[in-house]
């Protein structure tokens, strides 16, 4: 760090690799995709690269670095559940009128089953526990170790996936 | 991981030589000469209070000041330590101020327990109120102007810190210009002001400080 402060641009590019690589696993336990991870760690690196003049050199690396990481994922997940919950509410309306439609429409779960397999892990576990065990979200929550309102926001992106899918 | 190279090419390209931030026992040096000047000017311009030979017999006073002194000096030292993402590793110095103001607040207590029979309240009230906040708005302008610079990572208590430094700096002003002895009104229109907008700046920090 001190030769990238003295503006050696390798040095720099080698300690942010190496930063990037010391945080994605932090990430990855505490996000559920990828592309947050993604997301997360680029501006993480940003914000590294803005507050590098807060460093000296001087003392440990890891607790400046993790400072900051810990401040950018509380914000992203404050901004990211804020911005669920105001959708979970309007989902507990389409939760309910969901079930209709599909009988409305006669496609059953088996009959998409293959289609619900190709979505992400975790939104095909909950649409086969919702759906074809016929869990409620609180009980798929509670089984999963998630929280009702990710439930039924992955079930509301697993839908919007799928009926893409079916209307084309 | 693509993006995340090119971002990282796009970095260190963009990476100049940069001078690395001031120790934080050094910044809060600066901002507490800054204070001390902008409360000795305050104090050429509006005047000591007439009483103030009398006054520094009486201990309590002596106390109070002190210890306000010591809110100021422990929420500089804090403020600056909150300044940097890990707050320079100093976590516990970070912690100062709830000593000064345990302290001082004890200070408060003995010193009301001691008003007796008690001072005459003043005629004025919020008036008060108001001339601390006058007095301490550019010391919190200037606080939060230079802590913009750095970054925190505890915007919250950041500001919340600041505003106290600064709305100590004002109340000290107060206490040494203006002729009052009742303990009740200093704690009615100067003190509990003065942490109502220490709460205050928890909301204001989060606003200002964001990086």
């Amino acid at each position: 760090m001190r030769q990238s402060l003295a503006g050696d641009q390798r040095a720099y590019a080698e300690l942010l690799r190496e930063t990037s690589r010391m945080l994605r696993p932090f990430l990855t336990r505490r996000l559920s995709f990828e592309s947050e991870v993604e997301d997360l760690l680029q501006e993480i690196l940003i914000s590294i690269h803005k507050a590098r003049h807060t460093y000296d050199g001087n003392r440990p690396y890891k607790p400046w670095v993790y400072a900051i990481a810990k401040f950018r994922l509380q914000d992203y997940l404050r901004a990211h559940y804020a911005d669920h919950l105001r959708h979970a509410v309007e989902l507990s309306e389409l939760e309910e009128s969901l079930p209709e439609h599909v009988t409305e429409t006669a496609i059953s779960y088996e009959s998409i089953s293959g289609e619900v397999k190709k979505l992400p892990e975790k939104q095909a576990t909950i649409l086969q526990l919702m759906h074809q065990e016929g869990y409620t979200a609180k009980e798929v929550a509670e089984k999963m170790g998630m929280n009702e309102s990710a439930v039924k926001v992955a079930a509301h992106r697993a839908y919007k996936i799928l009926r893409s899918k079916l209307e084309r | 991981m693509e993006n995340i190279d090119d971002l990282i090419n796009q970095l260190a390209q963009d990476a100049k030589a940069v001078k690395p931030a001031p120790h934080p026992y050094m910044l809060s040096l600066k901002w507490m000469g800054a204070a001390a000047a902008y409360l000795m000017l305050s104090l050429v311009f509006s005047g000591l209070r007439p009483d103030i030979a009398l006054k520094l017999h009486q201990p309590w006073f002596v106390i109070e000041i002190a210890t306000l002194g010591g809110v100021f000096v422990a929420t500089s030292l804090s403020a600056a330590l909150l300044s940097f993402p890990d707050m320079h590793q100093m976590r516990r110095l970070v912690f100062a101020p709830v000593v000064s103001f345990v302290l001082f607040v004890l200070v408060i207590i003995l010193a009301w327990q001691a008003d007796s029979p008690p001072a005459p309240l003043p005629v004025h009230s919020f008036e008060c109120t108001i001339s601390i906040t006058l007095a301490a708005l550019l010391p919190a302008v200037w606080t939060f102007y230079a802590m913009r610079k750095f970054a925190s990572t505890h915007t919250h208590w950041a500001g919340s810190i600041a505003l106290l430094s600064a709305f100590s700096v004002g109340a000290l002003w107060l206490r040494l210009h203006e002729v009052n002895d009742s303990i009740r009104h200093v704690v009615e229109w100067h003190y509990l002001p003065m942490i109502a907008c220490g709460l205050a700046g928890l909301w204001l920090g989060k606003k200002i400080l964001k990086w």
